[in-house]
């Protein structure tokens, strides 16, 4: 088990600087200065100008300029906005928020995803089926930006079950209406993962040898069919987790979540090249270790994984 | 064991009949079945695939598929009727009463659990884990012959051998000491020495605990060597029922003198030949078609972290093949047969040595001769299910090969095509149909055509009869003999058993790790084995005391 974690991590090293290196070139390539932006397209004196350039090292060549940023990020040195804050007080504001939404997100898609899922299996082509298969489609092929507003008004403003929109403070009961919104989607793809791994699972040998040996439905069915079957859901889980933590300017935007999602969207929309290429670095620094763990997560549960 | 001999029935089958219900009406599996099983008595159901011997069995312990229903009769287990028991009685019957050991060792096992969980569960589940239950299980393993139990028991299923699964599975039927065992086709995945020792040790085992066994074969001669009396099931009806000796001597159903006259084991027991068709090729003075020469094949396998470590798969093999002749190539799983056909087809790159067809060096040739070669040498693997495209009709199958080689046009195409279904006697209507709709031995006929279509002058047979039931792997040797007389094809036929060859083979080579132990002709190895494994081999053919 130690040496397939050691091998998995040292593959993460070529997968992060691949990645760090297609972002920032992007960005790097991306038409307009940056100056322009941070000036707001106001006249400028050259001096002023070469200055600025030195202070986010725009003068250098690309790989010198990219190499700095690696070691900034490396050692969580962001660098500061256009507006002058610190973009890892602005990260570190806005992080929790979206870690807390995307952590319910991920509960509830995980939990009512997988029991719905393996009920949904165990009973195939009953009505229970039949409907979680139309419900999951349906929101499948509905927009979250609609799903979120109508939920948003039925259940926050036509019902007052909970607040509309979130405040500053981004409490856990005020961020469950939007990760259930955010959540939603990948539910219903869970929920289908689920049911067909469990469909092909209930009719393995191994199962029905289970079954043969005296033990309790219950038992076939939670240690027999429900740990194979998590195999598949718990990949699909773990790059959703990746993708949660990158925030959901979508959904943050709908409830107003001041999270990463939000904090990206501003930092693009005013074109500060730093602020987004250093969110989109600890992003991508946050993914490959969600996959780390979806890795571990993989060979805990099949150990053919783990020797191979 | 509390049960004394008495005379009443452990398990009662009377007027079973079972149905499984289908999108196209009812299918009745199983009709008017009647037989007993006194308690400790081995009672073999035989039959072919489809013949409701598995369904049967399966009733009595309730695991029928979703589908199917005893629709009518009675199952008896100790005078209870369980035909329509509830789940929760099948429950509680299930493990200390009725154990089960299934077929297939490689997908019984959950792989994702350890096999001392999966001993211990069953002893739990059932209230015999005792106080100490690691040692109970190690004690269960160590029973099943298996060495080492208290490491195996921390081990997954993917570290055990298919024998050694075997025992595993037969450690967990036996664990909570059932009264009934069913055993259905509890070794047919198994190679025939290992077959021999996994059988003998359940007999021994069953015989110790008093066990009734109903074990379930498509293999007559091992049904009769084991079992006391044998049911024989054709179509869902039992044709036949009594004594194992009298049914092996004095078949009435022709179905049973049918199964008996073909199958393998007993045939090679009697020592039915293969008639060679080309007594006047000398060795030496014709040139063989195919020279296999110090061929070897090395696989680097990783060990982690950039450690290799090889391992020889084939190791300074040399045969010849004379042309209209079928050399076997006979050894168990893991002896490097299969890694011969591979190379012979240039499938797959050999690591030192030589292939000579008709006097060419294969493996470098260049892309065009290859082609060629291909022309002449053409492969029947062994699953006909995974061998034809799903997607690809019949005739769209068989076409193939001559529109990749451009022979003929569409209409000479089609014309072939119905000439190669008549050689392999299936009707020319077959062509419009998908592999889906036709049987395992249907399929096979297929992949023959399939072979035959580029007229080869050499097939390589890769297991092609293995997963074929008795009667019908006996049809498709008959045709693959019919087709070597008529068009003077020559064989390389590879096969894990001893029993098939003698029915086909004119010469012989026996491997074992990679390695050609015996080479002979098929009298030479059948009358006269020389080496001890070849010797073993042919003692673990079922039937040898019966003859």
């Amino acid at each position: 088990m130690l040496s397939f974690m050691l091998k998995r991590i040292a593959q993460l090293i070529p997968v992060f600087i691949g990645a760090t290196l297609l972002v920032y070139f992007l960005v790097f390539a991306t038409p307009g200065n940056p100056i322009d932006a941070l000036s707001g397209g106001k006249p400028m004196s050259d001096a002023t100008r070469s200055a600025l350039e030195a202070q986010y090292n725009l003068d250098k060549p690309f790989w010198v300029q990219y190499g700095l940023y690696l070691k900034n990020l490396v050692t969580f040195d962001l660098g500061t906005s256009f507006s002058g804050q610190e973009v890892s007080a602005l990260l570190g504001r806005a992080f929790p928020v979206t870690a807390r939404l995307a952590i319910l997100a991920l509960l509830i898609e995980g939990v009512f995803g997988v029991i719905f899922g393996v009920i949904a299996g165990m009973r195939k082509g009953k009505w229970f089926d039949s409907t979680i298969l139309v419900a999951s489609l349906i929101v499948i092929a509905v927009p979250t930006f609609v799903l979120g507003f109508v939920l948003q008004f039925v259940i926050g403003v036509k019902l007052e079950w909970v607040k509309p929109t979130v405040s500053g403070a981004a409490t856990w009961g005020e961020l469950f209406l939007p990760a259930l919104v955010l959540g939603l989607v990948s539910l219903a793809y869970v929920v289908r993962l689920t049911r067909t791994s469990v469909i092909e699972n209930k009719s393995a040998d191994f199962v029905r040898t289970a079954t043969a040996k005296g033990l309790s439905r219950n038992r076939v069915v939670s240690v027999h069919i429900l740990r194979n079957s998590l195999i598949p859901v718990v990949t699909f889980l773990g790059a959703d987790l990746g993708s949660l933590m990158g925030g959901a300017i979508v959904t943050e935007g709908i409830f107003n979540v001041p999270g990463v999602g939000h904090l990206l969207y501003q930092a693009i929309q005013k074109g500060e090249t730093p602020t987004v290429v250093a969110i989109v670095g600890v992003l991508v620094i946050i993914f490959v270790v969600a996959n780390l763990i979806v890795d571990m997560l993989y060979a805990l549960l099949d150990p053919r994984i783990r020797y191979a | 064991m509390t049960e004394t001999a008495t005379p009443k029935p452990l398990l009662e089958i009377k007027d079973l009949a079972i149905t499984f219900s289908t999108p196209d009406g009812p299918v009745h599996a199983v009709r008017d079945a009647n037989f007993t099983v006194m308690p400790g008595e081995t009672v073999a159901i035989v039959g072919e695939s489809g013949s409701g011997k598995s369904t049967s069995a399966l009733a009595a312990i309730g695991l029928l598929a979703g589908n199917g229903a005893v629709s009518s009769g009675q199952i008896l287990f100790d005078g209870e009727d369980i035909a329509h028991a509830s789940e929760k009685r099948f429950v509680e019957l299930r493990g200390n009463h009725i154990g089960m050991v299934p077929q297939d060792p490689m997908s019984n096992l959950n792989p994702v659990w350890k096999i001392g969980f999966q001993v211990k569960e069953t002893l739990k589940a059932n209230g015999l884990a005792g106080d100490n239950p690691k040692e109970r299980v190690a004690q269960i393993l160590a029973d099943a012959g298996l060495p080492n139990p208290e490491v195996r028991a921390g081990q997954y299923p993917h570290e055990f051998s298919g024998g050694m699964r075997q025992r595993a599975l037969i450690a967990i039927g036996l664990a909570c000491r059932p009264r009934l065992l069913i055993a259905d086709e509890p070794t047919s995945a198994l190679d025939v020495t290992v077959q021999q020792q996994i059988l003998d040790h359940l007999d021994t085992m069953t015989s110790e605990l008093g066990t009734a066994v109903l074990l379930i074969t498509h293999d007559l001669g091992l049904a009769a060597e084991r079992a006391e009396k044998v049911v024989v099931m054709y179509k869902g009806r039992v044709v036949e029922y009594g004594p194992a000796l009298d049914i092996l001597r004095n078949p009435q159903h022709p179905y049973t003198k049918r199964l008996i006259s073909s199958a393998p084991s007993l045939s090679a027991q009697r020592g039915d030949k293969h008639e060679a068709i080309v007594d006047e090729i000398v060795p030496g003075k014709v040139e063989p078609l195919l020279k296999v020469k110090n061929l070897t094949k090395i696989y680097d396998i990783r060990k982690g972290f950039g450690k290799k470590e090889k391992f020889t798969a084939v190791d300074n093999v040399s045969f010849e093949i004379l042309k209209g002749t079928t050399t076997a190539v006979v050894g168990e799983s893991g002896s490097g047969k299969s890694t011969i056909a591979q190379m012979v087809l240039n499938l797959l790159d050999k690591t030192e040595g030589e292939i000579v067809f008709d006097g060419e060096q294969i493996g470098n040739l260049s892309e065009k001769n290859l082609f060629k070669y291909r022309r002449r040498v053409q492969p029947i693997f062994q699953d006909p299910y995974g061998s034809l495209d799903p997607m690809f009709s019949i005739y769209r199958t068989i076409e193939e090969p001559l529109r990749i080689h451009g022979i003929g046009n569409a209409a000479s195409r089609q014309k072939k095509v119905k000439e190669l279904l008549e050689q392999v006697s299936m009707p020319a209507s077959t062509m419009h149909r998908f592999p889906n709709e036709l049987s395992g031995g249907q399929r096979q006929r297929i992949a023959i055509a399939r072979a035959l279509a580029l007229q080869p002058e050499m097939i390589v047979c890769d297991e092609a009869v293995s997963a074929l039931d008795v009667l019908v792997q006996a049809q498709v040797l008959e045709l693959l003999d019919e087709l070597q007389r008529e068009m003077g094809l020559t064989y390389l036929f590879i096969t894990h058993d001893l029993a098939v060859v003698r029915q086909i083979a004119d010469n012989v080579c026996v491997m074992e790790h990679g390695k050609i132990v015996e080479q002979g002709t098929a009298d030479e190895i059948f009358d006269a084995p020389k080496s001890e494994y070849t010797r073993n081999l042919l003692g673990a053919i079922p039937g040898a005391s019966l003859i």
